[in-house]
């Protein structure tokens, strides 16, 4: 059920591209009705066809995207599977605006972050892109929280940081959920960097345990670091009601020291009071319009070792040998290459810096690799 | 490898050093180089050294054997790498080349036997120098030469010297010191390497309390580590890490003289895969050629393919080769869409990597046979695209006609370049070769004056 490939020219009335649109609303509404628990089913004939399909629109209508695909030889007649489908590299879309919203409509731009990159990655967003965000997000996220329980994120709100995909993730969320902007408990500092408000973190720790009542942290692996610091310094720790759960994303980004998500978490077990079973784990990048989680459901029982993250149906994973450049068998490392169906106005498939071991369907993270020192001189190498 | 048990490396993996064994080996050393080593005439240390060196040359060498079939898998380079590698450092140990380091650190090939007179002191005045009593030498990584000189310096000198490698980077200085001792064992028994992991306090502190000096080799913070970590009474030589680049000026690139310059330019990429402080990171390119920069820059990946066939670049690990996706990737994003830049790779493989582009910056590679190719009209454009690496800069190679080349060299070296050599001899410094632009023999002795 292939919609037309060739796009026609856009007209001043309807600028973003009508079989897109049509794509993308379909594509809402697949997700949408989703079966949360009935497994891949509804998925497993569909996604070839719809990332085929989905290619064939952004061929078309993203230019930026056909030269890299044309470059490569890669065009609508070579490409049969998805597996075939030309990915970009995250670091493409600093230098490139690989989207097929017109510049004219864009309403909102997310970067990547990291205060030491000087050019970060944009991916441009219209209200369809958004609202397409948002249902993938949603889906994927509702079945593993419980909104009666208490939300604390370790961001600053959406109005502070209206380029940051995350934020505008835990506000959706926030809004789905009806909870208020005051769950937002982090401040934009001078340099643009996010700083904690300790004092109202604490307090609201500190209520959370007179109540009896548990909650729910979220944040950025660095911003947990800042809080189990902040309370090393202070020599406190909290025992928060059982039932309370934190869920980490992202790398460090040179915003706190790093350490392998292990020590973290035992940190954050020493100092919250959360055993590591509930403890989740989420992948994303302002890139992508999906997340990857290490559990399937809300159970903590259900995060296994190692943390193997899923994708939700709409979005696949492939490990790829960095030196041959094809998928590995499983068990084995490779760059982290993503299929997200959700990312209609952009491009579906993206290939990570991130290194994974390939677990079945899913990856266990090991990370971005590091650039090495020179063998001559290094000395610390293990 | 089945070596005998000569050295603290030799022991099995499952052993672990304790700062008893470290004190008792340092007490042997020291023992041992007042037996065997003070009163050894500098000649005779040459000749044994000369001799060890012609050994290793040798087609059935058993120590150059077992480089040649487990040194792969023990370093990382490929065996041609490492023989090619390590036939240019031993062949230069040669009676002139020790009387010539001699008398250019020293001022005279006997000063470290006797007084000597000096010339410009005339006749009031004799010197003679000494050598550290026990020298430590922290070596780096994997790459081999330069912890080797710092063993021929050490002899040099009459040192006691202990070599502490990284964890699982011993495996060339052990062997070298096995094939000291096979030629002579008691000069030997004044040598000790071992390796474990930098960092380990109670080894580290057991061994600096023994050494009047030591080199290291590393970033500025692990200098600044090992700094910290000394005795007072422990002189410290830090060769900080260094990058290389290489100049090529449009007189050369012409039909007659390209293919020479290709081949040095490869030479320099290939040895020790890109891992030295000597290797070019960078290749600047004079426009206006004959043979134009990008056309340079695509035979360049040409002659890599090539001699991937007979000098392969050795294995590296899924990190390494995941950033080299990586890196590549994003110029192959870029190349699409900017006319000026361009990537040639090789194909299934991270194995080689050629990227062309006008941005003058100089750029760290990711090394493993990386290089980038960067056009510019002149000297005055490369050196302002080196500006952020002024006074990290090892080497510059450079190919141009000899003319050009002392106009250039004298504009590198105001810059602040310590080395300036032929792009070819960038993998091959000289025996007299001032380290960092330091005298490397010369910064380990004290001079005694001895007034009439």
């Amino acid at each position: 059920m292939l919609f037309g490939c060739r796009g026609k020219p856009a007209t001043n009335k309807h600028r973003l591209n009508k079989e897109l649109s049509n794509y993308a609303t379909r594509l809402r509404e697949l997700i949408r009705q989703h079966e949360l628990f009935a497994g891949e089913q509804p998925w497993h004939g569909q996604f070839d066809e719809l990332a085929i399909e989905l290619f064939a629109l952004q061929f078309t209508n993203n230019p930026a995207y056909r030269k890299l695909c044309e470059a490569r030889q890669l065009t609508l007649q070579t490409v049969q599977h998805w597996k075939q489908i030309p990915a970009v590299p995250t670091s493409a879309f600093k230098e490139l605006e690989l989207t097929s919203i017109p510049a004219e409509d864009y309403t909102s731009v997310f970067y990547s972050s990291g205060t030491t990159e000087q050019k970060p990655s944009r991916h441009f967003h219209c209200p369809e892109s958004l609202a397409i965000y948002e249902a993938s997000l949603w889906q994927w996220f509702q079945i593993r929280f419980d909104h009666k329980v208490e939300f604390l994120f370790l961001t600053p709100n959406a109005k502070q940081a209206p380029h940051s995909s995350l934020v505008h993730m835990f506000d959706t969320v926030r809004q789905k959920f009806g909870l208020p902007e005051s769950a937002f408990l982090a401040d934009l500092g001078a340099d643009g960097s996010w700083v904690l408000d300790f004092e109202s973190i604490l307090k609201r720790l500190e209520l959370a345990c007179l109540l009896g009542k548990p909650v729910e942290l979220l944040g950025t692996a660095f911003s947990f670091v800042h809080l189990v610091d902040c309370l090393t310094e202070q020599n406190r720790s909290f025992q928060l009601p059982e039932g309370s759960r934190v869920m980490e994303t992202g790398g460090y980004k040179n915003r706190s020291r790093s350490m392998p998500k292990t020590e973290l978490h035992g940190l954050i077990t020493d100092r919250l009071g959360v055993p590591r079973e509930n403890i989740l784990c989420e992948y994303g990048m302002s890139e992508l319009s999906s997340q990857a989680y290490d559990s399937e459901v809300y159970l903590p029982s259900a995060i296994r070792h190692p943390r193997v993250f899923r994708f939700p149906p709409w979005a696949r994973v492939q490990i790829i040998s960095p030196e041959t450049g094809k998928e590995v068998a499983d068990g084995e490392t490779g760059l982290i290459r993503i299929f997200d169906l959700a990312n209609v106005f952009s491009v579906a498939a993206i290939q990570a810096e991130d290194l994974g071991v390939r677990r079945g369907d899913g990856f266990e993270l090991i990370g971005r690799a590091q650039l090495a020192e020179p063998r001559g001189c290094s000395l610390m190498t293990a | 490898m089945n070596l005998p048990n000569y050295f603290l490396a030799d022991l099995p993996p499952e052993a672990t050093l304790s700062p008893a064994m470290i004190h008792a080996a340092c007490d042997t050393l020291k023992r041992n180089r007042d037996k065997y080593l003070l009163p050894r005439p500098t000649a005779a240390v040459v000749k044994t050294l000369c001799e060890v060196a012609n050994d290793w040359l040798q087609p059935d060498n058993l120590f150059r054997k077992l480089v040649v079939e487990i040194g792969p898998a023990e370093t990382g380079f490929s065996s041609a790498i490492l023989e090619k590698g390590l036939d240019g450092f031993f062949r230069r140990f040669t009676p002139e080349n020790f009387q010539a380091l001699l008398e250019q650190e020293l001022g005279h090939v006997q000063r470290l036997d006797e007084f000597t007179s000096d010339r410009i002191a005339g006749e009031h005045r004799l010197t003679m120098v000494r050598g550290p009593e026990f020298l430590i030498h922290i070596a780096a990584g994997n790459l081999p030469n330069p912890a080797l000189m710092s063993v021929v310096l050490g002899l040099l000198t009459r040192s006691a010297q202990f070599v502490k490698c990284a964890s699982g980077a011993a495996f060339i200085p052990r062997l070298f010191a096995h094939s000291i001792y096979q030629v002579d064992p008691k000069l030997a028994a004044c040598l000790e390497i071992a390796e474990w992991r930098g960092g380990n306090r109670e080894l580290e502190d057991t061994l600096f309390a023994h050494s009047d000096c030591l080199t290291a080799t590393g970033s500025d913070e692990t200098l600044a580590a090992i700094h910290g970590q000394l005795p007072s009474k422990v002189r410290m030589l830090g060769y900080g890490q260094r990058v290389s680049f290489g100049y090529v000026s449009r007189e050369v690139l012409r039909d007659e003289s390209i293919a020479q310059v290709i081949t040095s330019a490869a030479d320099a990429v290939i040895a020790w895969d890109q891992h030295g402080c000597l290797s070019p990171q960078v290749i600047y390119v004079e426009e206006r050629g004959v043979v134009e920069s990008d056309k340079f820059a695509e035979l360049l990946a040409l002659e890599l393919a090539k001699r991937e066939t007979t000098e392969p670049r050795g294995k590296i690990s899924v990190e390494e080769s995941a950033i080299i996706a990586s890196r590549r990737a994003t110029y192959e994003a870029i190349a699409v869409h900017r006319a000026d830049a361009k990537i040639w790779a090789s194909q299934n493989s991270t194995a080689w990597t050629v990227v062309f582009e006008h941005d003058v910056r100089f750029q760290f590679s990711c090394l493993n046979r990386f290089i980038y190719v960067k056009p510019v009209p002149d000297i005055a454009a490369a050196l302002q695209g080196v500006d952020e690496i002024r006074g990290k800069v090892s080497t510059v190679g450079i190919a141009a006609p000899t003319e050009k080349m002392k106009e250039l060299a004298v504009k590198f070296a105001h810059w602040g370049a310590t080395r300036i050599c032929p792009l070819q001899q960038m993998q091959n410094p000289p025996f007299t070769w001032r380290h960092d632009g330091r005298p490397a023999l010369g910064d380990l002795v004290t001079w005694t004056d001895f007034e009439l």
